[in-house]
């Protein structure tokens, strides 16, 4: 069953606190399921047989994570049917060119550079909560 | 030896004097091997006399392996029925010398070889020449491979330097700004305006942080990614620039003067990121004018074009010119004008980078010029310089 949930995958606690933050400032009362690794998200979208999967609206995926990267993440992700419509969003604090490619590359619906200044991380939030949890049409569930 | 003679003739007498008066070495071997004639500098060279060393072979004067060299040429020579050049090796007082040799044979009437002419040149010296030439060709493609590969290692651990700052000294700036933020909204009520506003000052330092960062990682950018030469419209390129500018500040009036056709080669990129970098300062710094003017322009200096964008705006101390293009050097307070103090390092290196030069000449209160060039002094100068100002 799709959920209003937004899978949050993120290792710092302190970014976590802001996405939150900022979540609830701009009003989204999305629920915000938080997984602080790589393995720890693969596991809540793909589980195991017997365990339901997660089904999030969106996935707001970091690069640098530690174990399996967030590049990995999104390789992994796109690599099974399961999961390789969900919109994900990169968030992340590098704005290196390279990670930018590699996420269009490797499958991403957008890539969004953290702000440093708290107002502008809640206008980035904001503009991407607008579009990506009210505006864009979501993926239609498929008869299994 | 020579003997003064008014006699037109050309004798043996003549033709001795001729093979003795040079510094070649000439001899002549019958086709046994055995020495009929040597000249002088032969008798000096290998400390023998003409009488000596007749009826006597190689073999009886040099080391066993020189000696069947030369056997072996007179041989082809004879062999070939013409002139033969080789390079042989015999040794002298200060080790083996090289000789450049010809051998021809000397034919009879029936047309059959009966003896072997030599004449031999000392190249020593010039071998040694090429030697040397040759062995620091080798030693200088060792050292550019060296440093090639020390380039790109330090490039490689830059890239790695600033993917770092990138990544990891932002993180914990956006706490600190993020928890200001927090402490703002949720503990207003027990903060004083003191407080509050040293929370602000927290906020503002943070981001003025993440903007030296990002200033550092462009400055780093400059040196590293690849030069691509074209041909470039400065002056539309100028034009742009001040136009985005007039449209960030619409109500500064300022007088700009941008000559028409300035051209020259460079790496667009690079070349409008220097240009808007001066001209951004010139615009920044004439800020405080009533009646502000940019003038972008060029000369002619040792064949050489020269741009230059120039203001009348506050200008800087001629003393501390040394100091401009130093990365995070400000040669104005923060509150007089803001900048990062990274601009001018960023057009520096996209100077040097294009092999140029760049300075800048000043009086304070009065304004400033910055001149710089694409190509370095001593490549040749541009097909067409543009002359203008």
């Amino acid at each position: 069953m799709q959920t209003s949930d937004v899978l949050l995958v993120e290792d710092n606690p302190d970014d976590v606190t802001f996405t939150q933050r900022a979540f609830k400032k701009n009003n989204f009362d999305n629920r915000i399921i938080v997984a602080h690794d790589g393995p720890a998200a693969v596991d809540l979208l793909l589980p195991l047989a017997g365990t339901a999967p997660l089904q999030p609206l969106l996935v707001l995926l970091d690069i640098n994570l530690p174990q399996m990267s967030g590049l990995d993440v999104l390789r992994r992700l796109r690599s099974n049917g399961q999961t390789k419509l969900i919109p994900i969003i990169m968030l992340t604090t590098s704005n290196d060119n390279r990670d930018v490619l590699a996420s269009y590359e490797s499958g991403a619906n957008g890539f969004v550079r953290k702000p440093v200044a708290f107002d502008d991380f809640l206008h980035a939030v904001k503009s991407l909560g607008d579009f990506w949890l009210e505006v864009n049409e979501q993926v239609p569930l498929q008869d299994s | 030896m020579t003997n003064r003679r008014r006699d037109a003739r050309v004798g043996p007498e003549q033709l001795l004097a001729l093979i003795d008066n040079t510094s070649a070495v000439i001899y002549m071997r019958d086709l046994e091997g055995r020495y009929m004639l040597i000249n002088e500098e032969y008798e000096r060279l290998f400390n023998v006399t003409r009488e000596d060393i007749l009826g006597k072979k190689d073999h009886d004067l040099f080391p066993v392996e020189v000696a069947d060299e030369f056997r072996a040429n007179d041989l082809a020579a004879a062999a070939s029925g013409g002139p033969v050049q080789f390079e042989e090796i015999a040794p002298g007082e200060d080790g083996p010398h090289t000789y450049l040799t010809i051998k021809f044979p000397l034919l009879g009437a029936d047309g059959a070889p009966y003896a072997v002419c030599g004449i031999s040149t000392d190249i020593t010296d010039r071998k040694r020449a090429e030697q040397e030439v040759r062995l620091f060709n080798v030693k200088l493609e060792q050292r550019v491979r060296e440093r090639t590969a020390e380039l790109e290692a330090s490039t490689k651990e830059l890239d790695a330097f600033a993917y770092s700052v990138s990544h990891d000294l932002r993180a914990p700036l956006r706490s600190l700004h993020g928890f200001s933020q927090l402490l703002l909204e949720d503990y207003s009520e027990q903060l004083d305006e003191t407080g509050i506003a040293h929370l602000r000052r927290l906020q503002v330092n943070a981001s003025l942080m993440a903007q030296l960062l990002d200033d550092l990682l462009r400055l780093s950018k400059t040196t590293r990614v690849e030069l691509r030469r074209q041909a470039i419209d400065l002056s539309a390129m100028a034009e742009s620039i001040l136009r985005d500018l007039a449209a960030e500040e619409p109500d500064r009036s300022v007088k700009l003067l941008v000559a028409p056709a300035l051209s020259g080669d460079g790496d667009l990129h690079l070349v409008r990121l220097a240009l808007q970098n001066l001209i951004a300062n010139a615009w920044k710094f004439t800020a405080h004018r009533p009646t502000a003017e940019i003038t972008i322009g060029s000369t002619v200096s040792d064949s050489q074009t020269v741009f230059f964008v120039r203001d009348n705006g506050a200008g800087f101390d001629p003393r501390f010119k040394n100091k401009l293009f130093e990365p995070f050097q400000r040669l104005h307070s923060a509150s007089e004008f803001e900048g990062s103090g990274i601009g001018l390092a960023i057009v520096q290196r996209v100077i040097l980078r294009h092999g140029g030069t760049i300075w800048a000449e000043s009086v304070p209160g009065v304004g400033a010029t910055f001149f710089f060039t694409l190509t370095s002094s001593d490549s040749l100068p541009a097909a067409k310089d543009n002359d203008a100002n």
